[in-house]
């Protein structure tokens, strides 16, 4: 007899997995949630987006502050309690976590303490030895970072969780990878006062990422960080006493460098080839990717996939999209993930952000666009944030000025890519943004003014048009 | 246990003041709970109000042609019993293995006591079907799974077993009586006996469509053990059509293909209602659902079990001809009318013209020929170059001849069209022919040049063939079909001579072209092609 039944077993108690057992929940479903740790919210919530934004706001305000000295206001060198600084982060996590907690009471769904694996088709098997049957499983396992092989075992060597305990600051810094990850990370550092170095293996950061969108991002980065080296390989690393001393092999870096910490945010890698799934008839790729269907079936149709382990971009707003796409199905609705897109954010100083098409993606594709764009500088708003450097850019198409992809770089461009993403669900075209009336002054301001830079209707800048 | 109760016009949604269309029952009949009294007809469909109980029908005040609405009382009624058990059947004998159409949800749990009536179980898609043979006599005491009568369908013979035990009172039906779902078999008094609650019936598994591609960021791959059960949704047209996420997600849920709606928002944009409108469309048959709904399907097969297959996807323009031509056939009356045309005199004329034209780069082809010939047929007969006007009430005369030509590719069948033919002489139709059918066999064939024919020829004169019927190229009414021409013996009233005679094949739109009108046409046309001389000046 199994220790535990339920018509729908959760393994993961991150973004995915608890909004797929709230929403099943509160179809009337009866929901068992599965998680390895103490704390529900998975990673996200404790060792990834949340934490470090609440690090990033901290690194924000300094910079920020520093920027105001050159135009007057003059606060002197900011003093910076690194441990009280991490118990702050602590504590918007906890408060978050037991948030989910009292949600779980709540709505009722059994959290189970305890390391899953597939037994059979319909039976779970915990660590402890106890089994779970289930009529439908959700797996909702994530992915945890990679790690690069043959490191030295050094508590200087850190990984993105341990990349969020910032007490003691370490004076030198390297990242060993340029992708959204360790530049938030690099951003958090360079603000406490740490001298950061990032090591790419492409020839660009934030690789796949539009080449225009990097350039006012490295302009500012550029000139913060010790040293930004692409095209670079970290070819080994040894623990030594004033440091770990990393060589590298690539025409712009030094052979070696030596730094009191190492963080490798080289990717993510999926768990779902960690869970025996097998056993219960689901494939899993070489990547741990389970394949799924647009109801998030995996092949054996009871058992759904969603989030980092079911391939796409591992995004936490993707997976608890997902996640209410299987839960509804398991409820009986005919629910289907139809999203056109899914927006990218890099919480990065300056933020860099971008939604449906990019330029390399159309360019790759032969398909036909028109770009518009508006350069913050002309942006009563961004300038008064003394902040010029960003823009606003959107891609459309030439014939109909449908809206179809859009990036943003500057303060803010996170929360501003939302309306670019709403017009692309929405199937609006360039008017329909450009005759809906922005509040001024803001930033938000110049995803009107690039669709008057297509339409050929901006006042703002003088960019005479066919039109 | 009988009451009088009042038949009240149960609630019909939106409608309000419907006619009454049909009576189906007079005062003194017996009829069962859910058997048809009345007709009504709303704008959408017409509609049967049921029978509320089993019982008998004491009177009926409502007439054809009056209207009602919920809640009128419409008659008055004798209730026997109100008990009513559902009988599970058993088939006897299924021939062809067809066992899902018998299952019998009960719908009520018997009383342990008392009379009660034995009907039919719901049948599935049958209705009227005959009773081959009765099994009890008033006073026979049955058991549970006891047979009562055997119904034969053209499927297969099943017999309706008892799902009460007790006496029979009454049998209510003889031998050869036509019954329906719901028909009262017999009266039973029935001992204490519990009806087996019936399983609920497996719930359908949502229908998985595969996960989209299109989403640049998400992109998918469906696994092939699910991808199989995808309705009939072009997922490409569905990533481009113009509607919003919610919208989307009401298509979802109805299983419809977005690609097939028609947005009546701004700038085509797919609104809610449009969707509604679609299904009701489907639903009222306006419009040909995909999978063909409402028609009976073909079998379906597993090929493999006989033997090696090989699976191919259809093309693209397949995939695009196919539902058209399925339209066409399914939704136009054909008639096709046959006929032989004399071109031995065009033929030998159109042989002395050729090299002329060879050096000038032209091929003159005989179907160059021929559509000058059916351009001033249609002139004579306007009618074979309408269209029915979408409101079935007009007919739209067209003051242009654009003639399309089915053309035979790798890829499929594409139908390029010239434009202003009846401008044009037959050295400047035969050279757009070879520059239209050029492009087809490349794929390169551009929008326009697919769009706007009043008139359609396919030739398969060059291939062979007698003759042949083919699909009118909708919302055009007719299409001439060519083979293969050949040398004839034909009387001449003296004696036999050898005339080289084409095949023509006139397929029609019976609701727009009759019989003698068709016939006309062809004759004309024949005309034309023998009489070489008129012809002839379009050749200067």
């Amino acid at each position: 007899m199994p220790t535990h039944a339920a018509k729908l077993v959760i393994i993961g108690s991150g973004p995915g997995g608890y909004t797929a057992a709230f929403r099943a929940a509160d179809l009337g479903v009866d929901v068992v949630l599965v998680e390895r740790w103490p704390v529900l919210g998975g990673v996200c919530l404790n060792v990834g987006c949340i934490p470090s934004k609440a690090l990033l706001h901290a690194a924000r305000v300094i910079d920020d502050a520093e920027a105001m000295a050159r135009h007057g206001v003059v606060f002197g060198r900011p003093k910076i309690d690194a441990g009280k600084l991490g118990d702050w982060k602590n504590q918007v996590v906890n408060r978050l976590t037991a948030g989910l907690e009292q949600l779980v009471k709540q709505r009722k769904v059994r959290v189970i303490n305890g390391v899953a694996r597939f037994e059979a088709a319909n039976l779970l098997r915990l660590d402890s030895s106890e089994t779970i049957a289930f009529e439908n499983c959700i797996i909702a396992a994530g992915s945890q970072p990679m790690t690069l092989p043959g490191l030295p075992d050094d508590p200087r060597i850190v990984d993105s969780t341990g990349a969020l305990e910032i007490d003691p600051l370490p004076k030198r810094l390297l990242v060993v990878g340029g992708g959204i990850i360790g530049l938030e990370m690099a951003c958090v550092y360079a603000a406490l006062g740490v001298d950061v170095s990032v090591v790419e293996l492409m020839d660009s950061l934030m690789p796949g990422t539009d080449p225009d969108l990097l350039r006012p991002f490295q302009k500012v980065v550029g000139k913060r960080y010790e040293s930004i080296m692409l095209s670079t390989k970290v070819t080994g690393m040894r623990a030594t006493v004033p440091g770990i001393e990393v060589s590298f092999e690539g025409s712009n870096a030094p052979s070696t460098g030596v730094y009191d910490r190492v963080l490798v945010a080289i990717g993510r890698r999926a768990n779902g080839d960690k869970l025996d799934v097998e056993k219960a008839g689901v494939s899993v790729d070489g990547q741990g990717i389970i394949a799924v269907n647009g109801q998030m079936r995996t092949n054996v149709p009871h058992i759904f996939a969603i989030g980092d382990l079911a391939g796409g971009p591992m995004l936490a707003h993707k997976a608890s999209h997902e996640a209410k796409v299987a839960a509804e199905v398991v409820a009986g609705a005919k629910s289907y993930f139809d999203a056109r897109i899914i927006p990218s954010v890099a919480y990065t100083d300056p933020e860099v952000a971008w939604v449906g098409l990019t330029e390399l993606e159309a360019k790759e594709n032969g398909i036909a666009y028109e770009k518009a764009q508006f350069p913050w500088a002309a942006s009563g708003r961004a300038l008064s944030l003394g902040r010029d450097e960003g823009f606003t850019k959107l891609l459309f198409d030439k014939k109909t000025g449908r809206v179809l992809g859009g990036a943003i770089v500057g303060s803010g461009a996170g929360d501003l890519i939302a309306e670019v993403g709403l017009a692309i669900e929405m199937g609006a075209d360039a008017a329909d943004i450009s005759l809906s009336i922005h509040p001024h002054p803001t930033l938000s301001e110049t995803i009107a003014f690039a669709a008057e830079a297509f339409e050929g209707t901006l006042t703002d800048l003088y960019m005479p048009k066919k039109r | 246990m009988a009451n009088n109760i009042d038949i009240v016009i149960p609630d019909l949604g939106d409608f309000a003041d419907v006619e009454v269309i049909e009576i189906l029952v007079n005062a003194g009949d017996r009829v069962a709970r859910e058997d048809g009294l009345i007709t009504l007809e709303t704008d959408k469909a017409a509609m049967d109000v049921p029978a509320p109980e089993n019982g008998v029908i004491e009177s009926l005040t409502a007439q054809i042609g009056d209207t009602v609405s919920s809640g009128d009382v419409i008659g008055k009624m004798t209730v026997e019993i109100s008990d009513t058990v559902v009988i599970k059947p058993a088939i006897a004998a299924p021939p062809t293995g067809e066992t899902t159409v018998m299952v019998a949800p009960v719908g009520h749990k018997a009383r342990s006591r008392g009379k009660q009536t034995l009907v039919v179980p719901d049948l599935g898609d049958f209705e009227d079907v005959e009773i081959i043979e009765v099994h009890i006599s008033p006073g026979d005491v049955l058991q549970i799974e006891d047979p009562i009568v055997t119904l034969e369908t053209d499927k297969a013979a099943m017999d309706v077993p008892a799902v009460v035990a007790g006496r029979i009172d009454s049998v209510l039906v003889n031998t050869g009586d036509k019954v329906s779902a719901g028909s009262s078999l017999a009266i039973i008094d029935a001992v204490a006996t519990e009806a087996v609650p019936e399983p609920a019936p497996a719930e359908a598994q949502p229908s998985v469509p595969a996960r989209p591609t299109a989403a640049p960021a998400a992109v998918k791959q469906a696994p092939t053990a699910t991808a199989g059960k995808s309705p009939a949704i072009d997922e490409a047209g569905f990533a481009r059509a113009h509607a919003s996420p919610s919208v989307r997600k009401l298509a979802r849920e109805l299983g419809v293909d977005l690609g097939q709606v028609t947005g009546r928002g701004l700038k085509t944009r797919i609104l809610h209602d449009d969707i509604k409108a679609f299904v009701k469309a489907i639903l009222t048959g306006q419009v040909a659902a995909a999978a063909g709904s409402g028609l009976p399907k073909t079998p379906s097969i597993d090929f493999s079990k006989f033997g090696q297959i090989d699976i191919q996807p259809l093309t693209r323009i397949q995939k695009i001809a196919g539902p058209r031509l399925q339209a066409s056939w399914v939704n136009l009356p054909h008639v096709t009318q046959h006929d032989l045309a004399d071109i031995t005199k065009l033929e030998a004329h159109r042989q002395k013209l050729k090299e002329a034209a060879k050096k000038r780069g032209i091929r003159l082809t005989p179907l160059a020929f021929i559509m000058k010939a059916c351009i001033a047929a249609l002139k004579e007969y306007p009618k074979v170059n309408s269209s029915l006007a979408d409101d079935g009430e007009n007919l739209i005369f067209k003051k242009y001849y654009h003639l399309g030509f089915a053309a035979d590719t790798e890829q499929g069948l594409v139908v390029p069209v010239i434009r202003d033919a009846d401008q044009k002489n037959v050295y400047e139709l035969a050279t757009e022919l070879a520059e239209l059918s050029a492009l087809a066999r490349d794929g390169k064939l551009k929008a326009p040049q697919l769009q706007g024919a009043s008139f359609t020829i396919s030739s398969l004169g060059g291939i062979g063939g007698t003759l042949f019927t083919p699909i009118i190229n909708a919302p055009e009414v007719a299409i001439l079909g060519i083979s293969r021409s050949s040398m004839q013996p034909i009387w001449t009233g003296e004696k036999f001579v050898a005339r080289l005679m084409l095949p023509l094949s006139f397929s029609y739109d019976h609701r727009v072209i009759d019989g003698a009108y068709a016939a006309k046409f062809t004759t004309y046309l024949s005309k034309l092609l023998t009489d070489v001389e008129s012809l002839l000046q379009a050749t200067r």
